[in-house]
């Protein structure tokens, strides 16, 4: 054990050395940066186009009064909820026979309406294909009904005043903090999977190194094997935590920033189920033991590639299986018990961030425990399996047959 | 260590894709002695000294290296060349063989002193702190050997070491060899050359098709075959003929055959007596070549001289 620590030590030492001293290692630093920055631009160009493009506009052909009845009910049907929640109106001016205006207009690409409303509030005319039934129907009905209560409370001279309730503040409500919560659990989610998904290319190659500039065969005279994988799983894992300390100093002194711009830009106060000190450790831990996981299978199936093409060519596939992991433990936040969530936190892919979701939603502390033991668990077997199955595949040099051929020879 | 072996292998077996590679070995490599592995390129010497270091498993059989059954737990007192060398391109040659001590549990400040004292002693006093990329072929090669010794291994496994380097750095890597044997250690290394074999080893095993054909000391192996008898003599026939072994073949005038049993005494008398007039009389001890074709066969030797012929033409 002692002397497997020692020589994972040395191992991971020279990776270490290796990687974050080099002047590649400022671009994988910088990289988090160009993402959130393109991903910014992109947001920000395509929610303005995304917002209009998704918003439907209704076209109202009909006399003033309904104009202004409807123009009235949508204000005040929008000051409590949102812009989006009710189309927009357009009035249009009644030119002739109002059913062939309103194909005209429809089918006219400039205008891009969705429906045409004619008629009065009391008997009211919607022209629209039989999609618009669904939806956009019962906004419109909503939006009308809308319109003739008030018309007819007006009538009845009944005047409802704008409520305005006596305010008791309490210290915070259950449901908001179950909302906050959850959003603390995605978040979480996301922030390891993400900076996983960005070093899963770097552990996937890594091994490609030794094998094609022949150091393998030192190590693999000197070191047990394990001792290579796990050495190689470490120094990555504190690549990636320099990677993330940089990045969290970037983000707190742009925090700071924007805090001193703007005061008004506050964290409301909450704290995870278990308290913030156990989830700050939980999260590291459990960024830990996913890391590892599936670094140490990346790992293994890259020792198995023999050249840079065949690993490009397996990173989709590694993509898409940490989809797959995210989504299945997407699916616990919320819904902590069900046979999906149980799952989620024994396969061992996805233990880590389906549990770190649990730690941020429930209080208990003991499962994390157990977890946690399960997890390193399977980091110790999957080393273990990646080793031996690099022993027999790659380290019979004098064959040349790697695992790839061996799988296409018995297909 | 009992027995004094350094290593001791018994019916060493491997087979790659049902191919077999290695066919029953057996080693016996003494404590202290330089040993060489003597064959042709495909002979199973690689294979045979990757199971003895547990780089992989053979199929079949047992090794000990030094004393352990699990080679890797012997690592610390090991150094290994392997054939296709291998080093970090951007390490510098001081950290590169640092980190190979390392790797064998010597202390990487210690490692670093040792590399620059060995980089001195070969001549590479100018690349301490220069990377390996800089290095040329043989220089790199020459820093890797050091690699492999910088933690004082008490065996030292070279794998086809002089392969690659011109005269010049194959003198050193001689001198270096006798040097590490001088000081206690034992050095086994695989060569397709007979002339490294002859030179160099006190033991030999000479493998061919994945077999050992002959274990034992260079002069053993010579030993093998008899004194070779060249013979030249102005009458072309005579009595004395009939005093010459059956086996004796005439070529360019020139009489071959082994020394016969009884020695070179009774010939000589019937040649003088019967009037043979011997112009050229010559025994000779025949070289590790000879008893190489002897032991491992025409074909074996044949192969023996396609790689040293492959060999420099990849030097030239």
């Amino acid at each position: 054990m002692n002397n497997l620590l020692r020589s994972a030590w040395v191992i991971g030492r020279r990776d270490f050395i290796a990687t974050v001293f080099s002047r590649t290692f400022i671009l994988f630093l910088l990289a988090p940066l160009v993402i959130f920055g393109f991903s910014m631009a992109a947001g920000l160009s395509a929610g303005k186009a995304g917002r209009e493009a998704s918003r439907p506009t209704v076209a109202v052909i009909a006399d003033g009064a309904t104009v202004q009845a409807l123009a009235d009910a949508r204000a005040r049907l929008v000051a409590g909820t949102s812009e989006r929640t009710i189309p927009a109106l357009r009035p249009v001016e009644p030119t002739g026979q109002v059913e062939a205006q309103a194909r005209r207009l429809l089918a006219d690409e400039e205008a891009p309406l969705s429906a045409v409303v004619t008629g009065t509030i009391a008997r009211p005319v919607v022209i629209a294909p039989e999609a618009a039934d669904a939806d956009l129907g019962n906004r419109l009905r909503l939006l009308i009904e809308e319109a003739r209560r008030s018309a007819a409370l007006e009538a009845a001279g009944i005047r409802t005043p704008p409520a305005a309730p006596q305010r008791v503040v309490t210290e915070s409500a259950a449901g908001d903090l179950r909302s906050l919560r959850s959003g603390l659990a995605q978040a979480s989610q996301m922030l390891i999977f993400m900076i996983t998904l960005m070093l899963a290319t770097l552990l996937l190659s890594n091994l490609v190194e030794e094998k094609s500039n022949k150091v393998i065969e030192v190590l693999a005279a000197a070191v047990p094997l394990d001792a290579i994988f796990l050495g190689k799983l470490i120094a990555m894992l504190f690549i990636s935590v320099v990677g993330l300390a940089t990045w969290a100093g970037m983000l707190g002194i742009a925090y700071l920033f924007v805090q001193t711009l703007q005061s008004w830009l506050v964290v409301p106060p909450f704290a995870p189920a278990v308290g913030w000190p156990a989830f700050v450790l939980l999260l590291i831990l459990y960024y830990t033991t996913n890391y590892m996981l599936l670094g140490a299978l990346f790992l293994g199936i890259g020792g198995q590639a023999s050249n840079i093409r065949e690993i490009q060519t397996l990173s989709m596939p590694i993509t898409f299986l940490q989809l797959g992991v995210l989504l299945l433990a997407m699916n616990t936040v919320g819904s902590p018990a069900t046979t999906l969530a149980w799952t989620a936190y024994i396969v061992p892919f996805s233990s880590p961030l389906s549990m770190v979701a649990l730690a941020a939603e429930q209080p208990t502390l003991w499962p994390h425990f157990a977890a946690l033991a399960w997890q390193a668990l399977w980091v110790v077997l999957i080393i273990r399996l990646s080793a031996a199955l690099f022993r027999r595949t790659v380290l019979k040099s004098g064959s040349r047959q790697d695992f790839w051929k061996m799988l296409t020879a018995r297909g | 260590m009992a027995n004094g072996l350094a290593i001791e292998a018994k019916g060493l077996f491997k087979s790659f894709d049902g191919k077999e590679a290695v066919r029953g070995i057996d080693l016996q490599v003494p404590e202290g002695s330089i040993y060489g592995i003597l064959g042709p390129n495909g002979a199973g010497k690689t294979t045979t000294l990757r199971m003895l270091l547990g780089i992989i498993e053979p199929d079949a059989g047992r090794r000990t290296l030094l004393g352990h059954a699990d080679p890797i737990q012997a690592a610390g007192i090991v150094g290994y060349l392997p054939e296709e060398r291998g080093l970090y391109p951007a390490m510098h040659c001081r950290d590169a063989i640092a980190f190979m001590g390392a790797l064998r549990g010597f202390p990487l400040d210690a490692g670093r002193r040792r590399a620059e004292i060995l980089l001195r002693d070969n001549g590479l006093a100018d690349y301490v702190a220069k990377p390996i990329k800089s290095l040329s072929k043989g220089m790199s090669q020459t820093v890797q050997l050091l690699g492999t010794i910088v933690h004082r291994p008490k065996l030292i496994v070279l794998d086809e070491p002089f392969s690659g380097l011109d005269a010049m750095n194959q003198g050193r890597l001689e001198h270096l060899i006798r040097e590490e044997a001088a000081a206690g250690a034992t050095v086994i290394f695989s060569t397709h050359v007979i002339a490294h074999a002859e030179r160099l080893c006190e033991r030999i095993a000479i493998i061919a098709g994945g077999r050992v054909r002959f274990e034992g000391s260079v002069a053993e192996a010579r030993d093998r075959l008899r004194p070779q008898v060249r013979l030249r003599t102005r009458a072309a026939d005579g009595s004395w003929r009939s005093s010459l072994p059956a086996a004796a073949a005439q070529q360019d005038g020139v009489w071959h055959f082994e020394l016969p049993k009884a020695g070179i005494e009774p010939l000589l008398k019937a040649l003088i007596d019967g009037g043979a007039g011997i112009e050229e009389l010559s025994i000779e001890r025949p070289g590790l070549h000879d008893a190489f074709v002897a032991i491992a066969g025409e074909e074996a030797a044949r192969e023996l001289a396609e790689s040293e012929q492959a060999d420099m033409g990849a030097a030239a």
